[in-house]
């Protein structure tokens, strides 16, 4: 388990940057300076920067901006993208209407 | 619940191949697909593949995507298309949307072939309509045939980047400029070429700066970048165009075999499943083919799914563990030939300087896109003799090699290791069929008379645009960085069905620029010299 | 300039298909039977499907496969439809999506 306090001391305080107000998340309409601030909030893993910000949990489920912002996580944490944890995966994995999905009644059949 | 022996999630090259393999065995499985239609993106792709015979070489993507579909057909596959798959579960239990129902179903085994998803950069204006993925422009002009733009910036000079350049002008539209943050191009130089002598202009160590437009894009600015990636001042370049294209790598689709609890790894392509050598997960009895289990070729993701077919057969006591070792055998040879060369996977990232026949690699055609004149005479394809013979410009190992088998002549030879240079066989008579010319998928061979009659001579070279330049047109014959070497005037222009669309346009140029002229292009009012 | 590919070097003349009349935000326009509703569009020149709900930011045809959801707009009243995978009809109406809805309309109705 990390260590958030020393974590964010070593990665030092949030320093506004001239991309900031890059969209990442396309469909959430997340902003790369949201998701670097976030990190210095104690945001560390992808699954929880999804409940923080909701980048990832528009309609394409993350499909687009998932690897863009392991990416800006890693550099923020100072880690490689690789260490950073990824988010569940869970159903439904593409996308479909609520009252569909509520129709399921699993294995009936 | 509906049980089916074998569920295959994904029907294109990997799913398909996998299923048509395990139903030769006797299994009767299901292949659920999203869309509209079966293939994956190998409707998209009309290039000729590389490979061997084997491999389907020198047969277009979209041709190996009918040939799959009836074989599977052939034996009985069932492929349930608009089913998207929404979960996937330990027990092999598959949940799919269909319609307006989600249905459960359950699997001996399932094998996941959802191939990849292609990756982004992000720079200010990237949501603008008009910024669009290679893939989309693919889409767009191969399968709906409708245009991607008109003036197109393309990003990315891997094998998809330098494809869909290609096709984009064969479609008639104007590529601007190929563009990449890497110093070297990141494709086969066989692809660079084929796009660097139509006239596009190669950008390495360059990257977008930004998009430009309110509400869809009407130019770019691009700028060179120093070995951090970062801007270097004063190197902005502005280019006019309504359509940004970008070709920044692929990332495997592998959340359902997440989501089965599958063992999973993180790298630098992307997060991939740990598998063993037939896909085989660490969950009994799910497996993985194809671009999710680590990005490839379309070529390599069918034997994939084959092995996996033969293994899932296994697994099910449809076949005897001999006959599955005899076939897996037989099909990872097939793939190891894939996976050799210059751009085998231990070769990923690194810089080789030599060919495996100890010949220096083209520098200019790794910065540039071309092979330099000072550096094209050093290949073995490359010879001087009188008369009509081939001219071999094939400069890196690659795994290809249908030009052996096109000339009935023998004058070609690669031998048994397919990524061996092209060799011109001395004393072998070249009688100018052009088979050769129209089988290379590099559209690297050309054929050349020095002296056809004094002072001038003929280039036979591969044409793959429309209209076709009729005999006695006069044009100009561009060399192989696209500005103009000389005018010329057609000869001939040859289609046949066994070119398959790769017709032989001979173009009479004067006897000093039959080494130098590689294309050509009607009239003169493109002369960028 | 003509956006449809009328004659291809490789995969020869455009398939011939009925043409059939949609609306796009009231204006009558045409497109063929069965290709995706995107690709009609973009063949009237229609690069904007829809407006983003924080941002009201322009956006259009991303992936062309049903994966970014980016061409989503009202189909027959219904929001977030992919125009990109969705077969043209006759008598369609598309509209330009704002946030989850036509212009003018609410949430609630999108919903």
């Amino acid at each position: 388990m990390v260590d958030i306090q020393e974590k964010l001391k070593e990665i030092g305080p949030f320093v506004p940057g001239a991309e900031d107000d890059l969209l990442i998340c396309r469909c959430e309409e997340v902003t790369k300076g949201e998701i670097r601030k976030a990190v210095h909030e104690g945001i560390f893993t992808v699954e929880e920067m999804r409940r923080y910000l909701r980048n990832g949990m528009g309609l394409c489920q993350g499909q687009t901006c998932g690897r863009l912002v392991k990416g800006i996580m890693a550099r923020e944490l100072k880690v490689r993208p690789a260490e950073i944890e990824p988010a569940t995966a869970r159903a439904p994995m593409r996308p479909i209407e609520m009252r569909i999905l509520a129709e399921d009644g699993g294995d009936r059949e | 619940m509906k049980r089916y022996d074998l569920i295959v999630i994904g029907g294109g090259p990997a799913g398909l191949s996998a299923a048509t393999e395990a139903a030769k065995h006797g299994l009767h499985p299901v292949v659920f697909d999203e869309n509209a239609r079966p293939g994956g993106q190998l409707f998209k792709q009309i290039h000729k593949f590389f490979g061997s015979k084997e491999h389907k070489a020198k047969i277009r993507g979209f041709q190996i995507g009918e040939e799959l579909l009836e074989e599977a057909e052939k034996y009985g596959v069932e492929v349930c298309l608009n089913a998207a798959v929404i979960g996937l579960y330990p027990e092999k239990e598959v949940t799919v949307r269909i319609g307006e129902e989600v249905k459960h179903v359950k699997g001996d085994a399932v094998l996941v072939a959802t191939g990849a998803s292609e990756n982004m950069v992000t720079f200010p204006g990237w949501t603008l309509p008009g910024v669009i993925g290679a893939g989309a422009a693919q889409t767009m002009m191969n399968l709906h045939h409708v245009k991607a733009g008109e003036k197109i910036l393309m990003l990315g000079s891997g094998n998809v980047g330098l494809v869909v350049s290609f096709q984009l002008m064969q479609a008639g539209c104007e590529v601007v400029a190929l563009v990449d943050a890497a110093k070297r191009v990141g494709g086969y130089g066989v692809h660079a070429a084929k796009v660097a002598r139509l006239g596009v202009p190669f950008y390495l160590s360059h990257t977008i700066v930004e998009a430009e437009g309110s509400d869809c894009v009407t130019g770019v600015t691009i700028a060179q970048v120093d070995e951090k990636f970062q801007f270097i001042e004063g190197t902005k370049k502005h280019f006019d165009v309504d359509t940004i294209c970008m070709a920044v790598g692929l990332s495997p689709m592998s959340q359902l075999l997440m989501q089965a609890g599958c063992k999973m790894e993180d790298t630098p392509g992307g997060c991939v499943p740990v598998c063993d050598a037939s896909g085989a997960t660490s969950v009994p009895g799910i497996y993985a083919a194809g671009d999710v289990s680590g990005i490839e070729e379309a070529s390599s993701a069918m034997i994939e799914g084959r092995i996996s077919g033969a293994v899932i057969a296994e697994y099910l006591g449809y076949i005897t563990e001999e006959g599955k070792k005899a076939r897996e055998r037989e099909l990872e040879e097939a793939l190891e030939a894939l996976r050799k060369g210059m751009f085998a996977p231990e070769n990923r990232g690194k810089l080789l300087e030599k060919t495996e026949e100890g010949i220096d690699i083209s520098m200019n055609l790794l910065e540039k896109g071309y092979v330099a004149e000072d550096e094209i005479e050093r290949y073995p394809g490359v010879t001087h003799m009188a008369g009509v013979h081939p001219v071999m410009e094939c400069t890196q190992n690659i795994p290809c090699n249908p030009c052996q088998d096109a000339c009935a002549k023998g004058c070609i030879s690669i031998g048994k290791n397919i990524t061996s240079l092209p060799v011109v066989v001395p004393g072998a008579e070249c009688i100018g069929c052009g088979m050769c010319v129209a089988s290379c998928s590099g559209q690297a061979i050309f054929l050349v008379d020095e002296e056809s009659e004094p002072g001038y001579g003929t280039v036979t070279l591969p044409y793959e645009f429309l209209p076709l330049p009729e005999a006695g047109e006069k044009g100009i014959a561009l060399g192989r960085d696209g500005t103009k070497v000389c005018d010329c005037e057609v000869v001939s222009c040859k289609s046949a069905k066994a070119f398959d669309h790769t017709n032989l346009l001979t173009i009479k140029v004067p006897a000093d620029m039959t080494m130098k002229a590689r294309f050509y292009k009607k009239g003169a009012k493109f002369c960028q010299a | 300039m003509e956006k449809r590919i009328m004659r291809h070097p490789i995969l020869g003349d455009s398939p011939e298909r009925k043409f059939v009349k949609f609306t796009y935000d009231g204006k009558t326009l045409e497109g063929y039977e069965g290709e995706p509703v995107a690709a009609a569009l973009r063949a009237a020149g229609v690069m904007t499907h829809r407006y983003t709900a924080k941002k009201h930011e322009p956006r259009g045809v991303f992936c062309a496969i049903g994966r970014c959801t980016d061409c989503v707009m009202v189909v027959n009243g219904k929001p977030n439809v992919r125009t990109c995978i969705t077969p043209l009809e006759e008598g369609m109406t598309v509209q330009t999506q704002y946030g989850a809805s036509y212009e003018g309309g609410t949430t609630d109705e999108a919903i």
